[in-house]
């Protein structure tokens, strides 16, 4: 633990979560020395999985500590609660309190022995799905950091009509299957489907929508109510005011990703959206980079509006470049004040996140155990929440407890009440989940996004911060925000160019353009190439003298 | 650069690449002439074995290889025990399945299986079957595995049940699956047969699920043919059935005429009117053909000797089954003349699907006119409902197609051409008189269909059609035909028209010979 660590790097990094370890990991891919350190005792920051156990102390050290604490590594989260809905039964909770007819088997949860599994749990502070043919998914197959992870495809995207949840057909089998849909909805859908593919190519389909709304389009091809709310809600991810431009743009995202993986365009990382940051560390490492965890800047020198060094632990270390993570801050940082800041922000999501029971919905949505079901509900303001259940097959939770999280963008600071019309939602269909556990916290901006200043232009110009999680389903902004970063420490060098297979690494002092000795093992066969080796060179000749012929014959038949 | 990854660079990797392609290449070439010169000296030894495993490992699709395997196993199993050979078999059933991760679709691969199961002592079934499963799982599509399937399932005796549940979820997982369509079409009329007609396929409940579900399919995805093809056999617009067609006999010609192409020659002919008839004699109305839907003998046959109460033509063809017919007397000879079957004649229920099914396209059609699969959908369904009753309007979605879909316009002509001589030739063999013209003038026909019934008409009469010389080789089967006319169609060459021995009038004005082909024909038609 108190090796000394070397003493200059080209990057220091703070903080593990996903955008500084992409920073972190295409560093040192490109071969530079990378220093990849975190206060915390986890990996991931504001994008880490807990355990049960470690979730709860989480929730409750923000909960105890002001908000305004800003020497607090935790800043990134607060406004958290938690609270236990069952507590442990005074009366023996055995076989008397199952109602008559019921499986003696069914498990009755109580607070006990739902901890007694803490390990079993993988919970997400910012959890996410991928799109399968999504940015988040294309690089990690490009960069060949895809062999780290494993992901579970999700099982049904649901939707709440009339107090029911119901699976959305979106994909062909589905909409094959599926009896909520006569056949004459199942071509109108299909066809309206394909027409939004084909947007580009045949334009002039939509020509006398261009300014209306998507909803006013879905309305003109006489397509049901029931289609147009999957369509609209569940398939765009849209709502009454969006445009007929962005409601197809969505749709093609959504139906690009179809047929990839699984029978939804949706994946999840197994145990949890934490695993990715650490793909990326695991990169970053492979190639040199050197983690630390629980070391923190406890000082930094400026020389000509740079960070010249920082110390860490009771070294000094040389950084030509910085890079720190959503929700930490070097030492004396000043927050530069005002501004409202340039495009989106980061954070400003309110979570809740429950441990329940039961699952959401009926049999059909979570077959043999429950599934990983994902729900997009709207509200009238617009951006609406993302709600994502998720059963023992993604590694997340022990079996028979399903994880439900919640995230919308937060208006105030309760997460609770911004949660709540949410909730009700839920909890008034005909399968409501039965909750045993919740949370609630925000999720806050990043120091950049917040201040809205350009840090790196007014104060350091070798230091960049991350945003922290956006309120959007996948990650294509933090991508872009890793991305960026990169591109302007190292504008010259490519981003996560494909990352090495094992067979490709050459070891030791071996001869690059060797060949494994094993090709041939049976030594009659060795015999026969011997005694064929001297024909061989003879054939060789021939057959190059006979393809030059061919070349040139070739050439007089083109004249 | 310690602790740094080294990687080789593009150019090294190809470098090595080519040079194991190199090594691979020679070590092919060497086992190959290794393999060969042991067969050669009968070596059918372990080495054997080995070699030809290192070359079928990487590459299953050497046929000989396996072969030659065979051979080996045969030999080294005569010495063993029973036990010891199961073994043997056992590790070339491993083998082969080592090398079907290779390439799943290799024929050879399967085929070794299949010949290791029926050779070895203890073949174990179920185990093959549980295979099929993990393989169709990798790839619901791969045919050769549905294949194999069938083979290993009537070994292992699986009920129909089990399979046709099979098949069900794999259609609800990717319904694009032709090969699972085919095996359903095959199972039900095992486990539904018809309740009362042994020539239609599957009982009439059963029936009206199919349909349900196949048009789901259809409407879900149109692109999808495979789908289609399962509705047409639901629909029975599969190939006939085999059948008598017409049976002329006349002093000097007999013809016999069948529902689908047979080779008469072997085939065993009766009568109860004393005509045997020679198989050899038998001679297909187009030259040379092996199969033909039309035979006839030139004989010189005594007529009206006999005075029975029934004609029987009786002919045992090819599936071992008697086929007969029951002739007339007439005038010349004896004729006797079957109506082809069109389509099936469904129950109440059946109908009831159907017409919901059509209305269903009716809807779509209001939002989708120009929709070339519900408009061809819509006709089947109607000929399939009522033909008579929706003859016109079939044949109008039918030539609305042809402007819609104009890629594919030689194919509803054609359809259209047949619906159209149906409808004529339906109403002429109920007539029952010889003497009357089949009338098929004016009726945009593109080709001919059923010739074959009409092989005894005295009188055929195309007239102002659109047929062209691709078609004139029907009119072989017009072998009892004295008045033919083909006027006002696309023909333009003289040559095309066949030789019809009892023509006498033969009209093919207003077709679009040359001048010099004219002139020819007219000295054809001389010679009539």
């Amino acid at each position: 633990m108190d090796e000394d660590l070397p003493t200059e790097f080209d990057l220091v990094v703070v903080g593990t979560g996903f955008v500084e370890s992409i920073v972190a990991a295409a560093a040192s891919r490109i071969g530079k020395t990378v220093l990849h350190i975190d206060p915390n005792d986890f990996y991931g920051g504001t994008w880490a999985s807990f355990n049960l156990d470690a979730l709860q102390s989480f929730i409750s050290s923000i909960a105890e500590s002001p908000a305004t604490d800003e020497s607090k590594q935790f800043n990134s989260i607060k406004n958290a609660s938690q609270i236990w809905h069952v507590t442990t039964p005074t009366a023996t909770p055995a076989d008397d309190a199952i109602p008559e007819g019921q499986e003696a088997t069914e498990k009755i949860w109580t607070k006990e022995n739902v901890l007694k599994e803490f390990r079993r749990f993988n919970v997400d502070l910012s959890p996410k799905l991928l799109f399968s043919c999504g940015k988040l998914v294309k690089l990690l197959i490009s960069s060949n950091i895809c062999r780290y992870a494993e992901f579970r495809a999700v099982d049904h995207v649901c939707t709440i009509i009339n107090g029911q949840t119901r699976s959305v057909p979106c994909s062909r089998t589905d909409v094959f299957n599926t009896k909520d849909l006569s056949i004459v909805e199942k071509r109108l859908l299909m066809k309206l489907l394909t027409s939004c593919m084909g947007y580009d190519e045949h334009p002039e389909e939509f020509k006398d929508y261009e300014d209306k709304t998507f909803l006013e389009y879905l309305k003109s091809v006489k397509l049901t109510d029931n289609i147009i709310h999957c369509v609209l809600y569940s398939i765009s991810m849209s709502n009454e005011q969006t445009s007929l431009k962005d409601g197809i743009d969505n749709t093609k995202k959504f139906l690009n990703s179809l047929g990839r993986y699984g029978n939804t365009p949706f994946l999840f990382p197994m145990y949890g959206c934490g695993e990715i940051p650490q793909c990326f560390c695991r990169l970053c490492a492979v190639f040199g980079g050197i983690y630390c965890l629980k070391r923190s800047v406890s000082n930094v020198s400026i020389a000509d509006a740079k960070v010249d060094s920082i110390k860490c632990g009771n070294q000094d270390i040389k950084a030509s470049n910085i890079v720190v993570g959503h929700g930490n801050i070097l030492p004396d940082f000043s927050i530069p004040a005002g501004g409202t800041g340039v495009g989106k922000k980061c954070g400003g999501i309110s979570r809740a996140i429950y441990i329940t029971s039961s699952p959401l919905g009926a049999e059909e949505l979570n077959s043999s155990g429950g599934g990983v079901n994902f729900l997009k509900l709207t509200d009238e303001s617009g951006t609406g929440a993302f709600v994502l259940q998720l059963s023992h097959y993604s590694g997340t939770c022990p079996k028979g407890l399903y994880l439900i999280h919640i995230s919308c963008s937060a208006k105030s600071n309760n997460p609770e009440a911004d949660i709540k019309p949410y909730l009700d939602k839920l909890l008034t269909t005909d399968h409501p989940p039965a909750i045993l556990y919740s949370i609630y916290f925000t999720i806050d901006a990043c120091l950049r996004c917040t201040s809205g200043a350009s840090i790196t232009n007014d104060s350091l110009s070798n230091v960049f911060v991350c945003c922290g999680p956006s309120f959007e389903l996948d990650y294509d902004e933090s991508i872009d925000n890793a991305e960026g970063i990169f591109k302007k420490i190292y504008p010259e060098d490519e981003f996560l160019p494909r990352a090495p297979d094992p067979e490709e690494i050459v070891i030791g002092d071996e001869d690059p353009v060797s060949v494994a000795d094993d090709v041939i093992t049976l030594d009659s066969v060795k015999e026969q190439i011997m005694e064929l080796e001297a024909g061989l060179l003879h054939q060789e000749d021939c057959m190059e003298e006979n393809s030059r012929n061919e070349e040139m014959a070739m050439e007089v038949g083109e004249e | 650069m310690h602790g740094r990854l080294k990687v080789r660079t593009s150019a090294e990797e190809a470098a090595r690449k080519k040079k194991e392609q190199e090594i691979k290449v020679k070590t092919y070439r060497a086992g190959m002439g290794r393999i060969f010169e042991k067969r050669k000296n009968g070596q059918l030894d372990d080495e054997m074995m080995q070699i030809t495993g290192q070359i079928l490992s990487r590459n299953p699709d050497v046929y000989t290889l396996w072969n030659i395997r065979k051979e080996c196993i045969l030999k080294m199993a005569e010495s063993l025990g029973n036990e010891a050979k199961q073994s043997l078999y056992d590790k070339d059933l491993g083998f082969t399945e080592q090398c079907l991760m290779v390439n799943p679709k290799s024929y050879g691969a399967w085929h070794h299986r299949c010949w290791i199961l029926e050779n070895c002592p203890t073949p174990d079934w179920e185990r093959e079957v549980a295979l099929c499963n993990k393989y169709l799982k990798l790839d619901e599509r791969n045919f050769h595995c549905w294949d194999y399937r069938r083979f290993v399932v009537k070994k292992a005796k699986v009920p129909a049940e089990d399979e046709l549940k099979y098949c069900t979820e794999k259609i609800h997982k990717n319904f694009s699956n032709y090969s699972s369509w085919h095996y359903r079409s095959k199972l039900l009329p095992l486990l539904f047969p018809h309740e009362t007609s042994p020539a239609r396929p599957i009982s009439e409940s059963k029936l009206k699920e199919e349909l349900e579900m196949v048009l789901t399919a259809a409407f879900t995805d149109p692109n999808d043919s495979s789908a289609w093809f399962y509705q047409r056999w639901l629909l029975g617009y599969s190939q006939p059935a085999l059948d008598i067609a017409a049976i002329r006999i006349s002093k000097n010609l007999a013809i016999a005429s069948f529902s689908k192409p047979i080779d008469l020659r072997t085939c065993e002919i009766e009568t109860n009117f004393g005509f045997n008839f020679n198989p050899d004699r038998w001679q297909p109305v187009q030259k040379g053909n092996k199969y033909d839907v039309a035979w006839i003998v030139e004989d010189s046959f005594e007529l009206g000797a006999s005075d029975l109460q029934q004609y029987i033509f009786k002919c045992r063809m090819s599936d071992g089954k008697d086929y007969a017919i029951n002739l007339k007397k007439c005038s010349d000879g004896f004729y006797g003349m079957k109506c082809p079957k069109f389509e099936y004649e469904f129950g109440a229920a059946v109908i009831e699907e159907l017409k919901n099914q059509l209305e269903s396209c009716n809807q779509l059609l209001e939002y989708e006119p120009d929709s070339k699969w519900t408009l061809l959908t819509a006709s089947l369904l109607m000929r399939a409902i009522d033909r008579r009753g929706y003859h016109t309007k079939s044949l109008e979605y039918l030539q609305k197609l042809e402007k819609i879909d104009y890629l594919r316009q030689g194919y509803y002509a054609d359809l259209a051409s047949k619906w159209a001589i149906e409808k004529v030739l339906e109403e002429w063999i109920e007539q029952g008189d010889l003497t009357v013209a089949i009338d098929l003038s004016n009726l945009n026909l593109a080709t001919i269909f059923y010739e074959q019934y009409m092989s005894i008409a005295k009188i055929v009469i195309l007239r102002n059609n659109c047929l062209s010389d691709r078609t004139a080789t029907k009119f072989n089967a017009f072998q009892f035909c004295e008045n033919l006319d083909a006027s006002y169609n696309q023909f333009s060459t003289p040559g095309v028209i066949p030789h019809i021995p009892n023509l006498k009038v033969l009209s093919l004005e207003g077709n679009k010979f040359s001048n010099n082909a004219t002139t020819r024909l007219e000295d054809q038609m001389k010679n009539l």
